[in-house]
Parts: C-alpha cells; structure tokens; sequence
C-alpha cells in the first residue's frame, strides 16, 4: 500500500517542484546554449511533444530540478534533473510556416534527458 | 449526428425472427433501457480510429515502424494536427467540476497519486478516442474513479453497485416528463 501523506509533507513549506532542489547535480546546460531534441522511444507518457523532435533551439531558462515525468508519472520520484525552456524558431518546427512571420518563436519545457549539445 | 432511425428501421426489417425470439412487448417498441443500448452500438459505430483503413487487428507484418509509432502517440500531444477552430466561451466551472477538482488535489496531499500520474491517466491512458471525446473534467472524474480501482482502495465491484445505486434514485426523482 501507498505510504500515506508523502508528497505532503516533502512540499509542505517548499512547495513543488521547489521540495526537489539540489537533487539533480550540476544543469549540463546554461541559458544561450544551443540545443538538439532527442527523438527517445514513444511509449506509455511523455511530455516532449513529437513536432520538436530532432529539432534545433537555445536554452531560454534553466527552470528547476524535478523528477522526469515519464518517472513522476508513475510516482517514482527518487531521481531529479533539470529542466529548460528551450525556444525555437516556428519555421525550425514547421516546414510551411510563412516568411512574413520568420521571427516568431515557441517556447516549450524540457527536461535535461530530452537534450543534447547542437 | 447520430442516426437512430436508421438503426431503428433495421430492427424493424428483421422483425419476424425477433417475434421467434421473444414475444412484443405492448407499445410494440424496445423497453427504455434497449432504447438506451442500441443508441450506444449507433454511437459507438461511428467512434473509430481517425486512420481509416479496411482491415482491423492486423497481422504483425502487416503494420510498418511507422504506423506502430503513430499507434503509440500520446493522445495529448496534438500539436501538427489538422483541426477546427474551438469556440471560445466564457464560463465558470460548475459544482461538480470544482468537486472533482477538490477531489483529485485531496489524492495527491494523501499520495494517492502525483499530479504527474493524474495528468498521465487522464490525458493519456483514456485514449484518443476519450481524450477528444469526453469534458476536460470529465476526463478528471474517470481518473479519479480509475485510481481509487487500480490501487485498491475500493473494488469495481462496490463502484459499480454505488453508481447503480445513484442512478436509482436519481431517477426517482427525476420529474416525469
């Protein structure tokens, strides 16, 4: 059976994803980076959405340290990392996105597993 | 829409082997609760997968890496998809849906679950079929029920008994139309 109260009084004055900091190590990227989607197997839960697969963008905000969702998702909360902000170019992420509006971006929340160094 | 006459029209075609079967009933017509069930295959007859093709349940060299992938997509990561424009309407939440938002935070201060796993199960463990198909709290209520099942807190079977049990007096009261 499930231990009673625990996300509780892990937040409890903290607050979540707060409770989680100093969990993960040093972040393997800082803001300005410029980074790569992994395109990891799908199956079961991600939060990463397919369209940034493979797609090049720069760390926009070093955000916080949490448990992955692919392992919160399943209450395994014993290993943290980090998370980015990585923010692309819309006409990186889409083939048809029109010229007039070439500097529009996206911004989406990733962890530090979903990246590497482009 | 949904097309319950024509469903209607085909029982009555068949009608000779269902008077085998059973004798009518006196208004001649299925009983409220076939009524009910009929509507459902009707609906549930036009819920199928967005790929349309010929052949269900395939064998296994019959679908590509490709398709495989497509299968396994998360519902709720639709960004890329064709749609419709949603109406915008502006709406407070209503009383069950501020219940089930309560209830669903209770289960997490009591570790029932992480945010994390509701988000999972109603967002993506429901289907796509569901996901597209169900309120936004809707999907929130299923979850909760879900949980309290899967980790054994209560039994279907009590779940299912409560729900009957609810039904029977809701339609007590209901105002005889």
């Amino acid at each position: 059976m499930i231990k009673r109260n625990h996300h509780v009084e892990k937040a409890t004055g903290k607050g979540d994803p707060w409770c989680f900091k100093g969990e993960a190590g040093p972040a393997k990227f800082k803001v300005g980076d410029r980074v790569r989607i992994k395109d990891l197997p799908d199956i079961f839960y991600t939060r990463t959405q397919t369209y940034v697969r493979g797609a090049e963008g720069v760390v926009a905000v070093v955000t916080h340290e949490s448990p992955a969702p692919e392992d919160e998702s399943w209450d395994n909360t014993d290993k943290s990392e980090w998370f980015y902000i990585v923010r692309f170019r819309q006409k990186d992420l889409w083939p048809d996105y029109p010229d007039l509006y070439a500097n529009d971006s996206l911004q989406t929340e990733l962890s530090e597993r979903w990246l590497e160094k482009a | 829409m949904i097309r319950i006459d024509a469903y209607n029209s085909t029982l009555d075609s068949t009608k000779t082997e269902l008077e085998i079967m059973a004798p009518p009933t006196k208004q001649n017509e299925p009983s409220p609760v076939r009524q009910a069930v009929l509507q459902h295959l009707n609906i549930v007859g036009h819920l199928q997968p967005a790929l349309h093709v010929a052949q269900h349940a395939p064998y296994p060299d019959g679908v590509d890496n490709a398709h495989v992938r497509a299968y396994l997509r998360s519902p709720h990561d639709v960004g890329g998809e064709p749609d419709v424009p949603i109406r915008w309407e502006e709406k407070q939440e209503e009383v069950w849906e501020l219940n089930t938002y309560v209830t669903c935070e209770v289960l997490g201060w009591r570790g029932i679950w992480t945010s994390e796993e509701r988000r999972r199960r109603q967002n993506v463990d429901v289907g796509q079929t569901q996901y597209l198909g169900l309120p936004y709290y809707g999907r929130w209520l299923m979850t909760a029920a879900r949980i309290m099942v899967d980790k054994r807190y209560i039994t279907l079977t009590e779940l299912i008994n409560k729900l009957d049990e609810v039904k029977k007096r809701y339609d007590q009261k209901k105002p005889s139309r």
